[in-house]
């Protein structure tokens, strides 16, 4: 039995990446991109393609060198909208970059990570939604950060009465991420999947044309009201992020 | 008849040559076996400390490692390193986790000890003594030879686990508390027994012993 559970520990630990990295974020392969930044951000790339999680389910390739470099002015530029204090409030530290990032083969632009204060993206996420995505995801880890700010019941009782999200992100079709010329209480198509990714939508849009956001409310109060909501708990956590 | 046939010269010297190579491989495979024959070894009563209330003296195959403790950056921190290192927990401690060139771990009290392995809890153990606070610095710098107290991936979690890093890295500023600088025995520490490319190292090294330099 022990040479048994000796044989299988051999085979476990040889699958373990070695690199200090790893023994600090627990996902493998990465390297760093730059350390020193206003913000406190540390950035992060994949060295070689990597899989992490339940079954390997996430997926993600190494970064290509001048693609890297690319995307990377974008992604700083909008990193650098929130400050140091605000990043240390909803718990965001790393930004992974890597392209192609897939979650048990669904792909995904970003997947955030409150525990380990880490936020991965994919730099080949569509180009005409990336800057957007970035902030996205960025709510995601503001509302794991402070829950009680961004109550998901209230936030849908602002809803037309008839209207219902879906079970889940995934589990319905309402994924396209473009802005609705007749908004009727929602920004896109994906609002309408769950509250989380209604509240992220707005967020996103707040942070990169806050201009045509009010311009939109003008003529839709179901959507100022939950621009509201929204507004009123990132006030509470930093009175000067938008 | 027999005839006898006299070694050539030619074949004379080839026959020293392959005595030679024969007393060479065996005498190398024990030399190299020995992995701490080139280690310089201190003579701690030839070196003049500073501050020998935050001196420790970790004693491990290759000899003695010399740690200067930092009670001005993580006072709770180095308190409880002090405090285990007095009890003599540490003692038998396993350097489980061995990055090659990069940090070496030990310290799980519960798990990782000479006299009681468990490998499939390594790294889980407590010292009894409850967690800590982290005690965070951004001006403490993560060079070669860093001491700093393990943590889980969550912070507030640091027990009795240490590490020692074996090159700078700089992504562990402000994420580990420091305990303290090696200030004599680097290349003791490179030796440590490594997982080949694994970070777990199954038969590990051991501190055999590890002292405050006051109580030597």
């Amino acid at each position: 039995m022990r040479i048994l559970i000796l044989f299988i520990l051999c085979f476990n630990f040889s699958c373990v990446n070695a690199d200090e990295i790893y023994n600090l974020l627990k996902i493998p392969n990465l390297e760093i991109y730059k350390l020193k930044n206003n913000n406190k951000i540390r950035y992060l790339n994949a060295k070689a393609d990597f899989a992490m999680g339940v079954d390997n389910n996430i997926t993600c390739n190494k970064t290509g060198q001048n693609n890297l470099e690319d995307k990377f002015i974008t992604v700083e530029k909008n990193l650098n909208l929130y400050n140091a204090k605000f990043l240390n409030k909803i718990n965001l530290k790393y930004i992974v970059l890597c392209e192609n990032l897939f979650v048990s083969e669904i792909n995904t632009g970003g997947i955030p990570d409150v525990k380990k204060r880490t936020l991965i993206l994919d730099i080949n996420f569509n180009q005409k939604y990336f800057e957007r995505m970035i902030h996205h995801e960025i709510f995601h880890m503001i509302q794991n950060s402070f829950k009680n700010n961004f109550n998901e019941n209230e936030f849908s009782s602002l809803n037309d009465v008839s209207f219902n999200y879906a079970e889940c992100s995934t589990c319905s079709d309402r994924l396209n991420l473009d802005l609705y010329l007749n908004t009727n209480g929602f920004l896109t198509e994906y609002s309408k999947s769950v509250p989380s990714e209604d509240m992220a939508e707005i967020f996103s849009f707040l942070m990169t044309d806050q201009n045509k956001i009010n311009e939109i409310i003008k003529n839709d109060e179901i959507l100022l009201n939950k621009i509201n909501f929204v507004k009123s708990g990132l006030m509470m956590i930093d009175e000067n992020i938008l | 008849m027999i005839k006898t046939v006299k070694a050539s010269l030619s074949e004379k010297i080839l026959f020293i040559f392959l005595i030679c190579l024969a007393i060479f491989a065996l005498s190398s495979f024990f030399i190299l076996k020995n992995k701490c024959l080139f280690v310089d070894k201190a003579d701690l009563k030839k070196i003049n400390f500073k501050d020998k209330e935050n001196i420790a003296v970790m004693n491990i195959e290759c000899g003695n490692v010399v740690i200067e403790l930092y009670p001005d950056i993580s006072p709770n921190a180095v308190q409880r390193f002090k405090t285990l290192i007095n009890q003599k927990s540490y003692d038998g401690s396993a350097f489980y986790k061995v990055v090659e060139n990069t940090l070496i771990q030990a310290g799980d009290l519960e798990f990782g000890n000479k006299e009681y392995l468990d490998y499939s809890k390594i790294g889980s153990g407590k010292s009894g003594l409850g967690l800590l606070e982290s005690e965070l610095s951004d001006e403490f710098e993560f060079t070669e030879g860093s001491v700093g107290f393990a943590r889980t991936t969550e912070f507030n979690t640091e027990d009795s686990e240490f590490f020692i890093t074996l090159k700078e890295i700089p992504i562990y500023q402000g994420e580990y508390t420091p305990l303290g600088k090696v200030i004599y025995g680097l290349e003791i520490l490179r030796k440590i027994k490594t997982g080949n490319k694994a970070i777990y190292v199954l038969r590990p090294d051991y501190i055999n012993t590890f002292r405050m330099l006051n109580s030597n």
